[in-house]
């Protein structure tokens, strides 16, 4: 029962990372290899917050959250608006850039030290038992929560307002889209901006569990094999890749060796490059040249 | 490229020139004769900087025949970095190899990952390559920190300095005329390439694979023959790091060097071996020209400790700088220059290949 | 293309830079260590209070008249890094000492560096290599808290003398080879001392979740678990092991952050051996830490400064016995019989001879949460162990 927990809470992280690639992606064909550090800036974001609206967690959060947003907003016109057209290689290192100006940014400001943002806002993450003698701590249980309510709240999104059917026009014929008076500058910003939200939120839960540290950046990497085995258009194929790489990982744990669960995902990733690599949801396209 | 100077080529042959002119053979002369004397002009500080470039310059040329001519992205350089450090140095310490035979072992290895590497590359294009090549990359680190750990070299594989022709190479200058000679060699072996039948299919599947094939390039075969030319020079590369530092350790492959060697090939300017050069002596010196401005410019002091953050995020900015306003690296800044000074007075037209 | 290249290097090779020398009026020493990336979280505190302590030498006069030149440079945990600082430090700045304060994957091209140049390497703040210990190399010198073997045997004594009922032990190690070599080696010393190892947990380092690794341990039925590993995987797994509702006892390693944490973790079945006075002790020292502190207004808690404030300690002290003008040898023969009283920071003095370069005496205490005092307290007080 307990694994089963685990296996849940692992793969709601990745999911819930996974995502913020996947919108991305699916609007504008953009790898954002930066998603890490995107996370990682929310989680400190909420750390900042904690220090200044410590009597009000909410605030605290609801602000952090809205900058996670718009940051993403600041990043899509300051830099990627200009990466458009150019080939999918360098608007891929110019997320990669991004992430080391920011992952230096955020050193030169908080330090190499622990932080315990749960503690500032004055929260406790006690741990609830749940199923008898399985548990689970509140920040875990938090993540699972987020997670089902950021994919129910895309889903609902991308499916029945406005903006949504805008959002995945653009994704499926940007040329068309635009002619037909879709506003892709507003559209792609949207997703980038929705992207660092749904990123800081993982990574402001993250933090809230286990504290926060420069590390964090290197578990937005590891979700990336999620996303692809699911497919990088797809978030069905997101939740689904994320349960398969968070089962592998909590059973090799269990079972094998802990060790290998670091590189598992990777070399499940690697068979389902070569055998299918557009991923279990995925569409099969024709994907660029350098 | 004589393109705009008055000189013109009037035979096939003369394509094939490696110097056209006079002047170039000339200034070419002077080139070598200051290689050959800056060792003993330079301090040790500079002569250690001059080797990291030569060494730097031969990974960036294996990743430059890869991703600037042949088109196939890699995010894994890294990895056959330490593929070939980590033969050199399993051999040198299982079986007390020396330098002649773990050299060609390291590229043997290499090849043979390059085969692996290259591989997906029959399937995969663009992104989803890059993607692979990353998990090659951490499935190497693996490896090589399974044998670190289960052979209880904690802090590394430390390897005694190479004996070559029964002189042992211990020396930084020594360095600098071994690294001179490899990254010369490298360099000559990727130019001959280039002008030769592989070199010209190589660039017909850059710019378009199907045409490539309609024209009779055998496009499979050239694609794995890119992978493993540049992953067998990178994994003597590494073997020659191992040596040159006289230690082997997984920490020191990680991803940033991939995205070093990336950044390399970007900053330097896409599809010219030139650009590769340029590219391993910027992104080799950047760290270096940061720590010294701020020695001698007001920082807040706070800063002063973290030169490494300030230095990684200059780094972020001078790429995204590079990505944003000249795709075509340092080499298109050159060409530029280059022309301005060729066509003066008259105003230059632009460049755009 | 081979005109450019030609002309470009030629440009290049002209600008070649002219040597800057440095003026040696001082005890020129040099740092390598890790100031940001991934391991900073153990190694920044440490460089920040040793350069506090230094530059607080260095106002009051310095030693022998001259003051103390602490260069450093942030390797970022990376051993390529490390190996162009150590050259740096060697053939520019001509430094007579080199310290290391850096994980243990940085230490093998800085031992190559060294040992080309014949210059003492002082490790401060990081693992003590199995040099230091007798016999020791000639170089390598060390006043680390932390000592592979020592560690483990005083951890697994408290757990035997406090364990009332058969101890089923588990075993926690971050994946890097010093702490998986430690834990092995705990392992083996446990089944000596009559208890059963059920599991051993090796966790590689980004870890998003550490709940399964604690499932892990809880589901073999420890009551005691040891962990020697960086303090991240240390404080995760316990807390990660309380979250499941697991109530047996818990014993690792005071690193430096372990006083801050005792008392955010509240849990009084959470032990920390260590070797350094923690600030609770209140004794004079660290008020004067705390002062310099908050003087120099440093980034990290005060808490965390005790580990680079003895490694300063040492160095004054060996710079102290260096007559002037000081040269790498002379360095050298004043550290190989050196004798540094740490004013109560550990159980006694550092004392290296010839043939120690670790201490001759090894210091422990052992702490936890006391929840009736509502205060971090001493269980065990300083036990001796003679390095041998």
């Amino acid at each position: 029962m307990q694994t089963l927990i685990n296996i849940l809470v692992l793969a709601s992280i990745y999911a819930l990372i996974s995502c913020g690639y996947v919108l991305i992606y699916r609007v504008s064909r953009v790898l954002n290899l930066a998603h890490g550090e995107f996370m990682m800036l929310g989680a400190y974001g909420l750390l900042a917050t904690a220090s200044s609206f410590g009597a009000h967690p909410f605030a605290a959060v609801g602000v952090a959250s809205v900058m996670a947003l718009l940051v993403g907003v600041a990043i899509y016109f300051v830099l990627m608006r200009h990466m458009t057209g150019e080939s999918v290689l360098a608007a891929v290192l110019c997320t990669i850039a991004v992430g080391i100006l920011l992952r230096g940014l955020i050193t030169l400001t908080w330090g190499a030290q622990q932080h315990y943002p749960m503690e500032q806002l004055g929260w406790v993450n006690s741990s609830i038992s749940v199923f008898g003698d399985a548990r689970i701590s509140a920040a875990s249980l938090g993540l699972i929560i987020a997670t089902a309510v950021c994919y129910s709240g895309l889903f609902l999104f991308l499916r029945y307002t406005r903006w949504g059917i805008q959002m995945r026009a653009a994704g499926q014929n940007p040329l068309l889209a635009a002619q037909r008076g879709i506003r892709l500058n507003g559209i792609y910003a949207l997703a980038w901006g929705l992207a660092t939200f749904t990123g800081g939120i993982a990574g402001m839960l993250i933090a809230c569990d286990s504290g926060l540290q420069t590390t964090i950046v290197t578990i937005g990497l590891k979700a990336f094999p999620a996303t692809l085995v699911g497919g990088l258009d797809s978030l069905l194929g997101a939740l689904v890749g994320s349960l398969i790489i968070g089962t592998a990982e909590v059973l090799l744990i269990n079972y094998v060796d802990p060790l290998l669960s670091d590189v598992a995902p990777f070399f499940i990733l690697l068979v389902m490059l070569i055998f299918r690599p557009w991923g279990l949801f995925g569409t099969r396209e024709e994907i660029d040249r350098v | 490229m004589p393109s705009s100077s008055g000189y013109f080529r009037t035979h096939y042959d003369q394509d094939l020139r490696f110097i056209d002119t006079r002047t170039q053979r000339y200034c070419l002369w002077l080139l070598l004769a200051w290689l050959a004397i800056y060792p003993f002009l330079a301090t040790e500080m500079l002569l250690d900087l001059a080797n990291q470039v030569l060494l730097a310059s031969v990974g960036a040329i294996a990743l430059m025949l890869l991703t600037g001519f042949a088109g196939q992205v890699s995010l894994g350089h890294a990895g056959l970095l330490a593929a070939g450090a980590f033969t050199a140095g399993i051999l040198f310490k299982e079986f007390a190899a020396p330098v002649w035979v773990t050299l060609p072992a390291s590229a043997a290895i290499g090849a043979v990952l390059g085969l692996l590497f290259g591989l997906p590359s029959l399937r995969l294009r663009g992104l989803y390559l890059a993607v692979s090549t990353l998990a090659l990359h951490f499935i190497v680190a693996y490896l090589g920190g399974e044998y670190e750990a289960k052979r209880g070299f904690s802090s590394g594989i430390v390897i005694d300095p190479p004996v070559l022709f029964g002189w042992v190479l211990d020396s930084a200058q020594a360095w600098y005329f071994v690294l001179l000679a490899a990254s010369a060699g490298t360099l000559l072996l990727a130019a001959n390439l280039l002008r030769s039948k592989t070199g010209r299919a190589w660039r017909a599947i850059h710019d378009r694979e199907a045409v490539a094939e309609a024209l009779g390039v055998n496009v499979p075969a050239h694609k794995l023959l890119a992978f493993v030319i540049s992953s067998s020079l990178t994994a003597m590369a590494g073997c020659l790091f191992a040596y040159f530092r006289g230690f082997v350790s997984v920490e020191a492959f990680t991803l940033f060097l991939s995205i070093q060697y990336v950044a390399m090939v970007i900053v330097g300017g896409m599809g010219s071996l030139l650009g590769a050069l340029l590219g391993a002596a910027f992104v080799v010196l950047f760290p270096y020209g940061i720590e010294w401005a701020m020695a001698i410019l007001p920082i807040p002091t706070r800063w002063s400790g973290m030169v490494f953050a300030v230095d990684y995020a200059a780094f972020g900015l001078v790429m995204i700088a590079f990505l944003l306003f000249e795709p075509q690296g340092l080499v298109g800044i050159w060409r530029r220059m280059q022309n301005y000074f060729l066509l003066w007075p008259f105003k230059q037209q632009l460049m755009r290949k | 293309m081979n005109k450019s290249l030609v002309t470009l290097a030629l440009l290049a090779a002209g600008i070649g830079g002219t040597p800057w020398a440095l003026a040696q009026e001082a005890y020129v020493v040099g740092l390598t260590g890790a100031l940001t990336g991934p391991v900073a979280g153990t190694y920044a505190p440490v460089i920040e209070s040793m350069k506090a302590y230094i530059d607080q030498v260095n106002l009051r006069g310095g030693v022998n008249g001259k003051p103390i030149k602490l260069l450093i440079q942030d390797n970022q945990g990376e051993p390529s890094k490390a190996a162009a600082d150590a050259k740096k430090f060697l053939s520019q700045d001509h430094v007579v000492m080199v310290i290391n304060s850096s994980a243990s994957s940085t230490y093998a091209p800085v031992i190559a560096e060294t040992k080309r140049a014949h210059v003492p390497l002082f490790f401060a703040g990081a693992v003590c290599p199995k040099e230091v210990f007798p016999p020791a190399e000639e170089l390598q010198f060390c006043s680390t808290s932390f000592a592979a073997q020592y560690d483990s045997q005083m951890a697994l004594a408290f757990i035997k003398e406090t364990a009332k009922e058969p101890v089923k032990l588990g075993l926690v190690a971050m994946a890097i080879p010093v702490s998986r070599g430690e834990i092995d080696y705990a392992e083996g010393l446990s089944k000596t001392l009559g208890m059963t190892p059920v599991e051993k947990q090796i966790v590689p380092p980004p870890t998003p979740d550490y709940t399964p690794f604690s499932t892990k341990l809880k589901e073999a039925g420890a009551n005691w678990v040891y962990s020697w590993a960086p303090w991240v995987t240390e404080i995760k797994t316990v807390e990660g092991l309380r979250k499941l509702g697991w109530s047996g006892r818990y014993i690792a390693w005071a690193h430096i952050q372990a006083e801050e944490d005792l008392a955010r973790v509240k849990d009084s079945d959470f032990y920390v051996v260590g070797a350094n006075a923690l600030f609770q002790d209140n004794l004079p020292v660290h008020s004067e830490i705390r002062e310099v502190a908050k003087k120099a207004n440093l980034t990290y808690p005060v808490q965390q400064l005790a580990e680079g404030w003895v490694s300063g300690m040492v160095l004054e002290q060996a710079l102290r016995a260096t007559a002037w003008p000081p040269t790498a040898e002379k360095v050298l023969a004043s550290m190989s019989s050196l004798k540094v009283d740490t004013k109560g920071l550990r159980g006694g003095p550092i004392e290296w001879t010839k043939s120690n370069h670790f201490r001759t005496q090894q210091y422990y205490r052992v702490w936890h949460w006391d929840t009736t005092k509502q205060a971090v307290t001493r269980v065990k007080d300083w036990t001796s162990y003679v390095v041998k």
